[in-house]
């Protein structure tokens, strides 16, 4: 070693000694560095999809469906949702879709093929809660509550059009049993929702007339359809909730 | 492996320690929605421009909308046991209403014209064109209703004069 080498070295080595302000994992909570910061992580990493609208006939459908970027984290989560357009704020003919791993939300992936989609519409009525009925479906799917037994929630999705806008989970399989327990828990955040919307309304008319009026739950349905199925309209669901 | 599971309320309490991924550029995303959204307006403004007032320059649809009345109702017509047709004037019951407020005689007026005036046209075809002479009357104008009578022309009063 060369001696220029060798003061090379000692200064690298006088560059490495411990500095007692510098941030360690050990000693993060105290600085609250949120680099050293405990994160809670998911059950698996999912990536945010974003179907732009086609402004341009040059454009084909893979140069508009692009991946935002991928989450690990609860804290990633939170850190994209609030720093994105939310979901009522998208121009018409967007998508949002919440995938796991690195599945593609279309139809073609190997991991959708077996599957379908359960999907609602929301009603013009209720648009005002699209942003709520968005996050309580997220949260669901990347907290794992969705699916209790075994992970056949491959994404779910958000389209917004001028006529419809739809609320869709996809699922990795076809299987009846599975498909109805995951139904009726995306029925039950819907349901809860929806009637807690027309509950407060009620309450509004009955400060206005001073009358009770029934509280009837709201009647709602859900569609599960195959993949398989989707090019043909003809066929009807798989399955109605 | 256990699933890692959070239920919502978890997931919410979470939401102060936003982070957010390391490489994501969040606001070229948002500008890239914004851009979207913005050249979306402008076409739609530009749409509404060219097509002011909701028209379309479509077609009339046939089956949304009751249809126009282009053919008024032919007049009734009723032909007699000769063979002549009149035109029925009040045709349905009633006169369509006017939304012109006129004075009451000259309505009184006008519906006495009407009342009055028919139309004589010209016997049906199936009559022309049959072997039945078309009008009967011409039947009887043509027939010589008076024979000569020699006995009544020799006991004629012309002849005493």
């Amino acid at each position: 070693m060369s001696a220029t080498s060798v003061e090379q070295v000692t200064k690298k080595t006088e560059d490495l000694s411990i500095d007692g302000n510098k941030k360690t994992v050990l000693n993060a909570a105290s600085t609250a560095d949120k680099e050293f910061e405990l994160k809670h992580p998911l059950n698996t990493q999912w990536t945010l999809w974003y179907t732009k609208p086609k402004v341009d006939n040059t454009e084909d459908w893979s140069s508009l469906l692009r991946p935002v970027t991928k989450l690990s984290t609860v804290e990633e989560f939170w850190g994209v949702y609030q720093s994105i357009p939310k979901a009522s704020e998208l121009p018409l003919k967007s998508d949002y879709h919440l995938f796991r791993n690195d599945i593609r939300p279309e139809w073609e992936d190997d991991k959708n093929a077996k599957g379908g989609k359960w999907t609602f519409q929301i009603n013009d009525s209720d648009r005002a809660l699209l942003d709520e009925l968005w996050l309580k479906v997220v949260l669901s799917a990347i907290g794992e509550t969705l699916d209790e037994n075994d992970v056949a929630i491959n994404g779910v999705v958000f389209n917004m059009r001028k006529k419809v806008v739809k609320l869709a989970i996809w699922t990795n399989t076809c299987d009846k049993e599975v498909l109805t327990k995951i139904g009726l828990k995306f029925r039950a955040i819907i349901g809860a929702i929806l009637n807690n919307k027309k509950s407060i309304e009620s309450q509004t008319e009955e400060e206005k007339q001073g009358e009770k009026p029934e509280h009837q739950p709201i009647e709602f349905k859900l569609e599960f359809i195959k993949h398989a199925d989707s090019e043909n309209r003809k066929i009807p669901p798989f399955m109605i909730l | 492996m256990s699933i890692i599971r959070y239920t919502e309320e978890e997931l919410l309490t979470l939401k102060p320690s936003a982070v957010i991924p390391t490489g994501f550029d969040h606001q070229e995303f948002s500008r890239l929605v914004a851009k979207v959204t913005e050249i979306l307006a402008l076409r739609a403004e530009e749409y509404e421009r060219q097509h002011p007032n909701g028209s379309f320059n479509r077609r009339r649809s046939s089956h949304h909308h009751v249809r126009p009345k282009i053919h008024k109702n032919k007049p009734k017509i009723l032909t007699d046991s000769d063979g002549w047709s009149t035109l029925e004037n009040n045709v349905g019951g009633e006169r369509r209403k006017s939304s012109i407020v006129a004075d009451d005689v000259v309505k009184s007026k006008v519906r006495e014209n009407i009342v009055n005036e028919t139309v004589k046209i010209k016997p049906n075809n199936k009559n022309i064109g049959s072997s039945r002479p078309a009008d009967t009357r011409d039947i009887i104008a043509d027939k010589q209703t008076i024979t000569f009578n020699a006995f009544s022309a020799l006991e004629s009063d012309d002849e005493e004069d």
